[in-house]
């Protein structure tokens, strides 16, 4: 079996998964995947929506997310492991060693406060790549193009200043 | 504060999908598993890819979501003309989509992943991610606790629930048609670029990592 498929392919089979879940045979609404992280957090600590108005606002959303996520969770896994055999335990991407650092510890710290302000800036905007990017310019709502264009912006401005990228072959080496 | 288990909240969680009337379990969590197999097996997951995009060394992802876009901007217009389908349009709340697309975006690019594809990431194995991931219901935490406080003030009035064809009344059809055309024209112009990660090409090949020759 093929390790990956291409673009166009990947394009065409997430178009008809989002207009089948918009559909009213499907779901009757569109793909999210941010509104989870709050909601589980909720569950998970034992937060009473009664209490914090933000959890109730997200009570339904949230719950059809968590599932959602529990698929994605086992659909990513069962394709590492038979489909593109990519599964393994790894602690520090190929890239990043390449144009940032070697430093475990580094990507460790990075990551978890680069995740801290993913979630802060999705629930601010009200939404991600899933819910405003593909979703809602799927439906060609101005608020996702207004998200979307910034957050393009904001990704290449950040990795053409974050990532050593003069240079490739003296990298590798601690310079943090 | 209600004295439940965590069982019994994650219970809860099915029994509210159940009765809201947006498809079964089922069909929610098998949606899942198939938007995770596609964005696993585009391998649309991997840091090379995101991180990649915003290093300008890939383009996999922008092709791909710019198709997607274009494709099911088209799809769904006419499912709604048709009655098949619903708008469930987001509000325009200025400054919460401009503050938090600029997090969102700096984010991205240092995780090179996004809500999305982080959890396709982690059922890979990508520790990383994980703690990432951890570090994401910190910040959920944060938000959730301070929302009345301080979030829900940063973001701003609503501007209202505006799409681009209401606009321009009288020729709905003919804006989306443009706009699908233009997304799916700029998926196909954009310059194919690929960044590869040699540790994956180790793997199934067998190699070492130091056999194998760095490509771009």
């Amino acid at each position: 079996m093929k390790r990956s498929i291409p673009w166009w392919l990947g394009g065409i089979l997430m178009t008809m998964l989002l207009l089948f879940t918009f559909s009213i045979v499907g779901a009757d609404r569109p793909i999210g995947a941010s509104t989870y992280i709050p909601y589980l957090a909720g569950l998970t600590f034992n937060l009473d929506p009664e209490k914090y108005r933000y959890l109730k606002e997200i009570e339904n959303s949230g719950a059809w997310e968590g599932v959602f996520l529990l698929g994605m969770l086992l659909g990513g896994f069962f394709s590492s492991i038979f489909i593109t055999k990519t599964f393994r335990i790894s602690l520090i991407p190929t890239a990043w060693v390449k144009y940032k650092n070697s430093s475990i510890k580094s990507r460790m710290m990075y990551s978890f406060v680069s995740g801290f302000f993913m979630i802060i800036g999705a629930r601010l905007a009200g939404g991600c790549t899933s819910g405003h990017f593909m979703s809602g310019m799927g439906q060609i709502a101005i608020s996702a193009m207004v998200f979307g264009g910034v957050v393009l912006i904001t990704l290449i401005i950040t990795g053409q200043l974050f990532y050593n990228l003069k240079d490739p072959s003296t990298q590798g080496e601690k310079n943090d | 504060m209600t004295d439940t288990s965590l069982f019994e909240r994650f219970a809860g969680m099915f029994n509210n999908v159940a009765g809201q009337g947006h498809g079964s379990i089922l069909f929610v969590f098998f949606a899942g598993v198939v938007f995770g197999t596609i964005i696993q097996y585009v391998r649309a997951d991997k840091f090379e890819k995101i991180a990649g995009f915003a290093m300008l060394k890939d383009t996999v992802v922008p092709k791909m979501l710019f198709l997607t876009v274009g494709l099911t901007s088209i799809g769904l217009y006419f499912m709604v003309d048709s009655g098949y389908a619903s708008y469930h349009i987001k509000p325009i709340i200025l400054s919460g989509l401009v503050i938090g697309g600029v997090l969102f975006g700096a984010s991205m690019a240092i995780m090179g992943k996004c809500p999305g594809t982080g959890p396709v990431s982690i059922s890979e194995g990508r520790v990383d991610v994980l703690v990432g991931a951890i570090g994401g219901v910190f910040g959920a935490l944060v938000f959730t606790i301070f929302y009345d406080d301080i979030f829900h003030a940063m973001m701003g009035e609503s501007m209202g629930k505006i799409t681009l064809p209401s606009l321009v009344p009288g020729y709905e059809t003919l804006s989306v048609i443009i706009f699908g055309v233009s997304l799916i024209a700029i998926s196909i112009i954009l310059p194919m670029k690929e960044l590869v990660d040699e540790a994956d090409i180790c793997q199934i090949t067998g190699k070492k990592l130091e056999d194998v020759e760095v490509k771009e």
